[in-house]
């Protein structure tokens, strides 16, 4: 058995697999102020969900805070780990995007499930699932009701993607003018999905694509990635994990 | 430093580009200063931002060079900055074969000392440069002559500029041979050795002084190549570094990878200094030389330089620093990357920062695109 770790900027996520790579535990849960508490409650509970025990197996961790899991037995980027995870759930994804709390990836994968290419997103919390919490909160709507708010548009407005400060300014706006919340919305999404798809073009697009993170549970930023890239788009059925997933079979090596 | 107060008190200063050609003040018997050097030792002294907050704080943006920034800010506030500033000059030499910026910047430098800039312009070229491109290079050396002439009342003579020439030439050729010493393996020099050992090169180009201080470092980079001796104890993954360090971190930086077997034979940066005057027509080296910059002739010349690096050093990889600052050296990083990455077939990452000031640095940022690299050779 193995044990991954990612410890991310939102949330920490934790999978427990076997040798043959089976999921036995899957944990999710929010970071919080301190990463080493979250890791705790997270190994907590994997080992309660499994009903096995888990001391002395092997972790890898990943993630910003990957360094801070102090009894990890090694410490593994994303992109690694997203690669290794996403390949052993589906071996033809040769172009991941990775969209997260607070930063967004577009990785090549080899046909050996390794990274060969990688891009991240630049010192701007545009483009990634910070943008669109800040969107969320300008339109008083959850997180969770945003993508469907934006699904029900007809006319999506045109909403800068340069930097979240000017786009959230840019949104308090349009609702001044009367905009639809719908449509800013999907303006949103639409503006996040350019700036992602525009991250994936530098890196080169290869199809099939695996979308992962987070924000890949968001229906309407799928719909609109989808267009930006005019590519269907592969996405786990939970994409938030893949990280610790790939993290969880390199600790098995 | 100090012949540079010396200088400066007998009238005789100049604050000089790094790309400048630097053979003729010398060989008119004028001192030189280079505010760029001065730049690395505001970054190393990790005052970046209190040095380029005095720049800010008269109005000059952030996205401005840290260089330009730090000299400026330095200009204005001399007694809180590192050595106390450079020396007053009486003359600004700006050759903008290494950027555009130099120009505005000593403009700037001008206003506030009353020193008379000189440009020596050498525009772009992309391929082979033309003969008319070559002949208004050849009168911007006949220009600097007069300009010197005049202002420092001193006088040219061939004789003399050939014996510069000469001895910044073998200069050059030892320093030269320190870098491709760096062909073996283990690489006798890091990163930050020849970041530092560089400086001679720069500002002491074409003086007794750096010719000594080069045969004393070929002479010990030799003996390390002879006895084994790699600049790292367990050199394990060689890389490619594109471009100007970040100064303030440079010790921490390197050595971090160092402690895990990444060592650094060659740099596209320390490899510019090395056009030696040669030929009957000395002028016209001097036009070849200074025009001929990787710099100033397009992404291609510089791509090409990179692929030629990896190939001749056997490198595994490539780090490419996207300096904020300097945008004629960081500019194309990205198409270069696939590029070079295309035709060598060795990975490599954009990471990106400053030179000079820190608060562009995200250390955790470019931690994690090095750490993703470097898992690549796993």
């Amino acid at each position: 058995m193995g044990i991954g770790l990612d410890v991310g900027s939102t949330t920490t996520k934790g999978v427990l697999v076997d040798l043959s790579r089976t999921i036995l535990a899957s944990a999710l849960i929010p970071t919080g102020s301190s990463a080493p508490v979250a890791v705790r409650r997270v190994l907590e509970e994997l080992s309660q969900a499994s009903g096995k025990d888990l001391a002395g197996l092997p972790i890898v961790s990943t993630g910003y805070g990957r360094t801070s899991v102090e009894f990890t037995h090694e410490a593994v980027t994303e992109i690694t780990c997203h690669s290794v995870g996403v390949h052993s759930l589906n071996a033809d994804i040769r172009l991941l995007i990775d969209v997260g709390g607070q930063d967004s990836k577009v990785i090549k994968i080899g046909p050996n499930g390794r990274p060969t290419d990688f891009e991240l997103n630049d010192k701007c919390s545009a483009g990634t699932g910070r943008f669109l919490e800040v969107m969320a909160r300008v339109l008083e709507v959850s997180i969770d009701d945003l993508g469907p708010l934006a699904l029900q548009s007809t006319s999506p407005c045109t909403i800068s993607s340069t930097c979240t400060v000017f786009a959230e300014s840019e949104v308090v706006g349009k609702i001044g003018t009367g905009v639809a919340p719908a449509d800013i919305a999907a303006g949103a999404h639409s503006a996040m999905a350019a700036k992602v798809g525009a991250l994936a073009r530098r890196v080169g697009l290869t199809t099939p694509i695996g979308v992962t993170g987070g924000v890949a549970l968001n229906s309407a930023f799928r719909h609109y990635l989808s267009k930006q890239l005019d590519s269907p788009l592969w996405i786990p059925e939970k994409p938030q994990l893949t990280g610790a997933l790939g993290a969880a079979i390199l600790a098995t090596k | 430093m100090l012949e540079g107060h010396a200088a400066s008190e007998n009238g005789r200063l100049a604050w000089i580009t790094s790309g400048f050609p630097v053979e003729i003040p010398v060989a008119m018997g004028v001192g030189v200063n280079y505010p760029e050097q001065y730049g690395a030792v505001i970054g190393s002294q990790k005052v970046g931002p209190q040095i380029c907050g005095f720049a800010e704080e008269m109005g000059y943006s952030q996205e401005l060079c840290s260089y330009a920034r730090s000299s400026i800010g330095a200009a204005r506030y001399p007694e809180k900055s590192p050595l106390e500033g450079l020396p007053k000059p009486q003359a600004l030499l700006a050759c903008n074969n290494i950027c555009g910026t130099v120009l505005r910047w000593y403009d700037a430098i001008s206003e506030m000392t009353g020193a008379p800039v000189f440009l020596f312009d050498t525009p772009p070229t992309q391929g082979k440069q033309t003969p008319h491109h070559r002949e208004y290079v050849r009168q911007s050396v006949m220009r600097l002559i007069d300009f010197l002439s005049t202002t420092f009342h001193t006088t040219f003579s061939e004789e003399r500029l050939r014996e510069v020439g000469n001895l910044s030439g073998k200069g050059i050729d030892l320093w030269t041979r320190c870098l491709k010493a760096c062909r073996n393996r283990p690489s006798p020099l890091n990163c930050a050795d020849r970041f530092l050992a560089m400086a001679p090169i720069v500002s002491l180009r074409g003086t007794e002084l750096a010719v000594e201080f080069y045969q004393a470092l070929l002479e010990e980079v030799e003996g390390r190549v002879a006895q084994g001796l790699g600049a790292i104890r367990d050199e394990k993954i060689r890389l490619l570094w594109d471009d100007i360090p970040p100064w303030f971190t440079i010790f921490r930086f390197f050595n971090g990878l160092a402690a895990r077997g990444v060592v650094f034979p060659a740099d596209t940066y320390t490899h510019a200094w090395s056009g030696s005057l040669s030929g009957a027509d000395l002028v016209d080296s001097v036009v070849s030389v200074y025009s001929n910059v990787y710099l100033n002739k397009g992404l291609e010349a510089k791509v090409d330089k990179m692929c030629e690096l990896i190939k001749e050093y056997s490198l595994d990889g490539f780090i490419m620093f996207s300096v904020r600052s300097c945008k004629r050296y960081s500019l194309g990083q990205l198409v270069s990357k696939e590029l070079v990455m295309e035709r060598t077939g060795v990975p490599g990452v954009v990471i990106e920062g400053d030179m000079v000031d820190s608060r562009l640095f995200n250390d955790a940022q470019i931690q994690t695109r090095i750490d993703a690299l470097l898992e690549m050779f796993i």
